[in-house]
């Protein structure tokens, strides 16, 4: 049963994947593409946490949670980038 | 599995060595990083693949190569410390020498100095 | 007494001009002086038991696993040598004292003579072969020095350097031929060499060796046909011709071929090489000498002659001949050391070398001239003296030996004419410059010198006497070992005496004599009769080979570097994939037998994101921005891999690093244009593309091939030695801080090093700021957006609690000290971005600088901590406690390693970023420098 759902979430996270990767090629604007990084940042958190209850460890965990606290440094910092152009002053 | 991977790591190769093969310091320091992608990826690659095997012990079953682990960690962080050095150079021959080529060509056309806040220069 | 003393003393002499200058000039000749007396004393000491027919040998260990040690030996061929390096030396520290003037700098003179003089001592008693080529060398050197003493010369100056390149092109052909020996032998010891004669001589590569050594004994000979340099290093002061041009120097060659006497010669390639090149210098050197106006032009080129004779004499491969060729050595060097002499003599009180202004100075200076005719009376081989001696000695070889067979005749013949232009040339130096008429236009009037710049010369000539009339009783003994050392103690019976007989040698000599005196009656004809020759002049030659040798290494140079790096990396790329791709073209498979894994929907959406951000990269890689974020979709496809493949640490380490990355290149990437044109043409591009393509193939095929090969690995040790030796179950940390932790220590410094370094670049940089971005926008007001600013404050304990779970967790499971480094100093630099330098300043007050060194202190003291405990350095160790409320833990000093990691990647990561984002603040970095 836990697996049907977690297959099943995993094609919808793939698919969201791939809109996202689909907004980040369109843009059009760059505040689009951004947000598409940042979107894409928490759909790999959800993949990670996917594989791990898949394969019974919590060894990844950490990894989703750099994600999340990293990404958002990373989108963060690039928000900062066209607005001001210079990160740190 | 192992053809995608290997596919990966030679496109990733491919697409660094292009980059490195520009004119520009940005875009060659941007080959460099995909570059050093690819490499780890390799290097990695020589522990082979392994599925649900991390190397802590009495997590798994079977556990993957550590050492190629080991090996890459510490390139992945010099890989940084390497790029940080070559992106500073990058500017400093740009502060010092007013461009940002590597093809040892005269740039074609200079910025406009309208463009140019000289607070600092 | 130590033979390690005989070397030191002349050496330690380098350093006593320096001191003594200032005392006057005598005080600095005599303290100079001393040093090499000292030397010549103990040799003295030495020679009772070389006389009795002893070797001495000494030997310094210096690294003994390799076989490296400094080695003396003392024999009868040294013994002979030091006589003349160390009391010519003498002479000639007493003559140079008189003949510098009071512009020239003596102790810098008296500096290079000591160090020449050391290194020809050197290369006398050296017992090991690369010790003897090291001192070789030095005389190249400290002989440039000399020659190009008067450097405000042109002439000095270029005679230096052909001469340094002629003996230098020929000391590496002497390394590469000693190399060869010593590979042959099994050792460099010059010992166990002379005793390998038959594996030598048997051995296929022997001829390569012989004229390697040849050629090194050749060029510093002044052997045809590389004499041309000597005549130039005329342009040296006349004590340094007269002690390294005609004593000391040029004999090192023939020294060279003495001491390897025993086991090179002997063969008809020796002979052919040797004979038949010292005869073509002997008469060309004769022949020129006669023509040159200048004074030491003759000489030089008569020494050219001297020294072929004496190589004609060692390529004879007898004995007899090489007892005379020994002989002559001697001779040699007494008679032309004091031409010099008297040479320098003369130019010093009249002003000019010339033959042609020089006339009649007997009148002026009678007593030199009587010392000087005496010793040009040696040099033409005149009975009662010691020239003549040798000479006859060397007839009577050339008439004992068969080697070119029925054409055998032909050698004695051009002897005599050899010996006969020697006769006319000796007799031009006497005639035209003491006699003949009166001086036409020197420069000053000549006078006799003062008293003790003709005592060097006295002696000497006194030598030339003395030999010359008890030949037996003076160097009868000191021939006799030499000669013992050479002929490897098989000393063929030799007679020293002025009268043998009336035989056929003597004959030869009457002839010679009898020509010689023809031959100057007729010079004028002879001269009509060279006028008529084109002579071009050896410098030229060799100044145009060299230009046009240095033009040619720059227009190589200029083609392959031309500043572009595209067209280094190309070159590189083409040559790997040359190398790299050719083989794999002849595999006719590229995949193992290591079962696969099968695939899964999952990676292959992400295979798909990978593949599609990194050719969108390629593709807008001139829209630097936008490439940016696909690369940071690259990388993060990158962690997503190694998390899957099972490698959690790296997930968390190329995350980590991924973020300061991005950082990085967006903080550059201010200063730097935000777009670039198209530069490349398309055919240009498509060329790069296919290279690309085709190194990505190899790299994958490579990948391919290597995923689907089984396995073996060393790594099942570290799984079973890493909760027992490591007390740690995440094997990947264990590896980093105890196994390999030596490794992760080099890597920390390398860190660190980087980071200075860009400190360094950092540091009074000046770049333009753009005041719009690229598309001419202005930037917003807002520096520090409060949502920002708070959102971020609160990460920041986070980040630190989760820094700090990372970091104590490592050893048991995926993190670590590099990991908690790298998350630290992105929640700093996250402050920094949100909060700007002046609100970070007070907060944090300490220098990254300290951190960094602190890091690689705390590492290397884990390591130097084992010590104290007997251990090897950076051996680990670790235990089990238990406190109340917290249970049992675990303590291990790899934990304190891995806080020296983690200390020195903080440092690291934010001295470069925290520095390049003050670029554009009031608290940017910037050096005082001293200059």
């Amino acid at each position: 049963m836990l697996n049907i759902a977690i297959t099943i979430a995993a094609v919808l996270m793939c698919l969201s994947l791939m809109l996202n990767l689909w907004r980040l090629f369109k843009g059009p604007s760059r505040p689009d593409r951004i947000l598409a990084l940042d979107t894409m940042y928490i759909n790999s958190i959800a993949l990670i946490i996917l594989f791990g209850i898949f394969s019974r460890t919590t060894l990844y965990f950490e990894a989703a949670l750099l994600i999340a606290m990293l990404g958002f440094v990373s989108t963060a910092a690039m928000c900062k980038y066209i607005l001001r152009g210079d990160l740190i002053e | 599995m192992e053809v995608i991977y290997a596919f990966c790591v030679g496109l990733l190769a491919a697409c660094g060595f292009f980059l490195v093969l520009r004119g520009r310091t940005f875009i060659v320091v941007m080959g460099l990083t995909l570059l050093s992608y690819a490499v780890n990826l390799f290097l990695f690659a020589s522990g082979r693949l392994t599925l649900n095997g991390a190397a802590v012990l009495g997590q798994s079953a079977q556990y993957s190569d550590p050492l190629p682990q080991a090996l890459v960690l510490t390139a992945i962080v010099i890989g940084f410390a390497m790029t940080a050095f070559l992106v500073i150079l990058a500017m400093r021959s740009r502060a010092d020498q007013g461009n940002d080529h590597v093809d040892g060509q005269i740039p074609v056309r200079p910025v406009s100095p309208s463009l140019l806040d000289k607070r600092n220069g | 007494m130590n033979l390690l003393w005989v070397v030191l003393l002349p050496l330690i002499g380098t350093l006593v001009p320096l001191f003594t200058e200032r005392f006057g000039r005598n005080i600095c000749a005599f303290c100079v002086a001393l040093l090499p007396a000292w030397s010549l004393i103990l040799v003295l000491m030495y020679a009772p038991d070389i006389f009795n027919g002893q070797a001495i040998r000494q030997t310094i260990e210096w690294i003994p696993a390799i076989g490296l040690e400094v080695s003396f030996r003392l024999d009868g061929l040294s013994l002979l040598f030091l006589l003349l390096i160390l009391g010519i030396g003498l002479l000639v520290i007493l003559y140079a004292r008189y003949y510098l003037s009071l512009k020239d700098s003596m102790s810098r003179f008296y500096v290079y003579l000591m160090l020449f003089m050391a290194a020809m001592v050197g290369i006398v008693t050296s017992n090991n072969l690369i010790q003897l080529w090291m001192f070789w060398e030095l005389t190249s050197i400290s002989s440039f020095l000399l020659i190009s003493f008067w450097s405000h010369k042109s002439e000095a100056r270029k005679g230096a350097r052909m001469a340094l390149t002629v003996t230098g092109a020929g000391g590496l052909a002497l390394l590469a031929g000693l190399l060869l020996i010593g590979r042959i032998v099994g050792s460099y010891d010059l010992d166990t060499v002379l005793a390998s004669s038959d594996i030598i001589h048997a051995h296929a590569a022997y001829p390569v060796a012989l004229i390697l050594v040849l050629l090194g004994a050749f060029t510093k000979s002044a052997q045809f046909p590389f004499h041309f340099w000597l005549p130039h290093a005329m342009a040296a002061p006349t004590p340094v011709s007269a002690y390294l041009h005609s004593a000391t120097m040029v004999k090192a060659g023939i020294f060279l071929m003495a001491r390897f006497y025993p086991v090179l010669a002997g063969t008809d390639l020796w002979f052919i090489i040797v004979s038949l090149t010292g005869l073509t210098t002997l008469l060309l050197g004769a022949y020129i000498a006669l023509f040159k106006h200048d004074l030491k032009g003759l000489l030089a080129y008569s020494t050219i002659s001297h020294l072929g004779l004496i190589t004609l004499l060692l390529g004879l491969n007898s004995p007899l001949a090489a007892v005379a060729a020994i002989f002559h050595i001697i001779n040699h060097a007494t008679f032309k050391a004091s031409l010099f002499m008297a040479a320098g003599i003369i130019d010093h009180e009249s002003g000019s070398r010339d033959m042609r202004q020089l006339n009649g100075l007997w009148q002026y200076m009678p007593y030199t001239a009587t010392l000087a005719i005496v010793a040009a009376l040696a040099m033409a081989g005149v009975p009662l003296l010691n020239g003549f001696l040798s000479k006859e000695m060397f007839f009577a070889e050339t008439l004992n030996q068969s080697v070119l067979g029925s054409l055998s005749w032909t050698i004695p013949l051009l002897a005599v004419i050899g010996a006969a232009f020697s006769v006319a040339y000796s007799l031009r130096f006497i005639h035209d410059v003491f006699f003949n008429g009166q001086p036409v236009d020197l420069p000053k009037t000549p006078q006799e010198p003062p008293r003790y710049v003709r005592i060097p010369v006295e002696i000497l000539v006194a030598l030339c006497l003395l030999v010359g009339i008890f030949p037996a009783f003076v160097v009868g003994d000191l021939l006799h070992i030499a000669s013992f050392a050479v002929l490897d103690h098989t000393v063929p019976v030799h007679n020293l005496a002025i009268w043998h007989g009336l035989n056929l040698p003597l004959l030869m000599s009457f002839m010679a004599m009898v020509g010689g005196v023809i031959l100057y009656y007729n010079r004028r004809h002879l001269f009509e009769f060279q006028s008529h020759f084109d002579t071009t002049d050896a410098k030229h030659i060799f100044e145009r080979t060299i230009q046009s040798l240095v033009k040619a290494a720059e227009s190589i140079t200029n083609t392959l570097e031309n500043g572009s790096l595209q067209r280094y990396v190309f070159t590189l790329l083409l040559c790997t994939l040359v190398m790299g791709g050719l083989p794999l073209i002849e595999l006719t498979q590229n995949s193992g037998t290591r079962a696969s894994i099968p695939l899964d929907g999952v990676t292959i959406v992400c295979a798909l994101l990978m593949i599609f951000s990194a050719v969108a990269t390629v593709i807008w890689h001139r829209r630097r921005f936008l490439a940016l974020i696909f690369l940071s979709v690259v990388g993060l496809i990158v962690s997503l891999t190694f998390a899957k493949f099972s490698a959690p640490d790296l997930a968390l380490t190329q995350l980590s690093v991924e973020i300061v990355t991005i950082i990085l290149l967006l903080l550059a990437l201010f200063f730097l244009p935000q777009s670039s044109l198209k530069e490349s043409s398309n055919r240009r591009l498509s060329v790069d593309l296919l290279v690309a393509g085709l190194i990505g193939c190899v790299i994958g095929t490579l990948c391919y091939a290597m995923l689907t090969t089984p396995l073996n690995t060393m790594s099942d040790f570290f799984i079973a030695n890493s909760k027992t030796g490591g007390g740690g179950t995440n094997v990947v940390n264990v590896i980093l801080v105890d196994f390999r932790g030596f490794d992760t220590l080099g890597e920390i410094i390398v860190l660190g090093i980087a980071a200075l370094g860009i400190f360094k670049l950092i540091a009074n940089m000046r770049i333009a700021i753009p005041a719009r971005d690229d598309k001419g926008r202005a930037w917003s007001n807002d520096p520090h957006p409060m949502m920002l600013e708070v959102v971020s404050q609160s990460l920041l304990p986070l980040a630190l609690l989760v820094s700090a779970y990372i970091f104590l967790r490592g050893h048991n499971m995926p993190g670590g000290g590099f990991i908690a480094g790298l998350i630290t100093s992105v929640a700093i630099i996250q402050q920094y971005i949100a909060h700007g330098v002046q609100w970070i300043k007070p907060r944090v007050t300490i220098d990254y600088q300290w951190i960094i060194a602190s890091g690689i202190l705390i590492a290397t003291a884990t390591g130097l901590g084992s010590w104290l405990f007997g251990q090897a350095f950076l051996s680990t160790w670790f235990d089990y406690f238990s406190l109340p409320w917290i249970g049992k833990f675990e303590l291990a000093s790899a934990m304190l390693f891995d806080l020296g990691v983690y200390l020195t990647v903080v440092g690291a990561v934010m001295l470069i970023l925290a520095n390049l984002g003050k670029l554009t603040t009031s608290e940017r970095l910037d050096i005082q420098e001293n200059n």
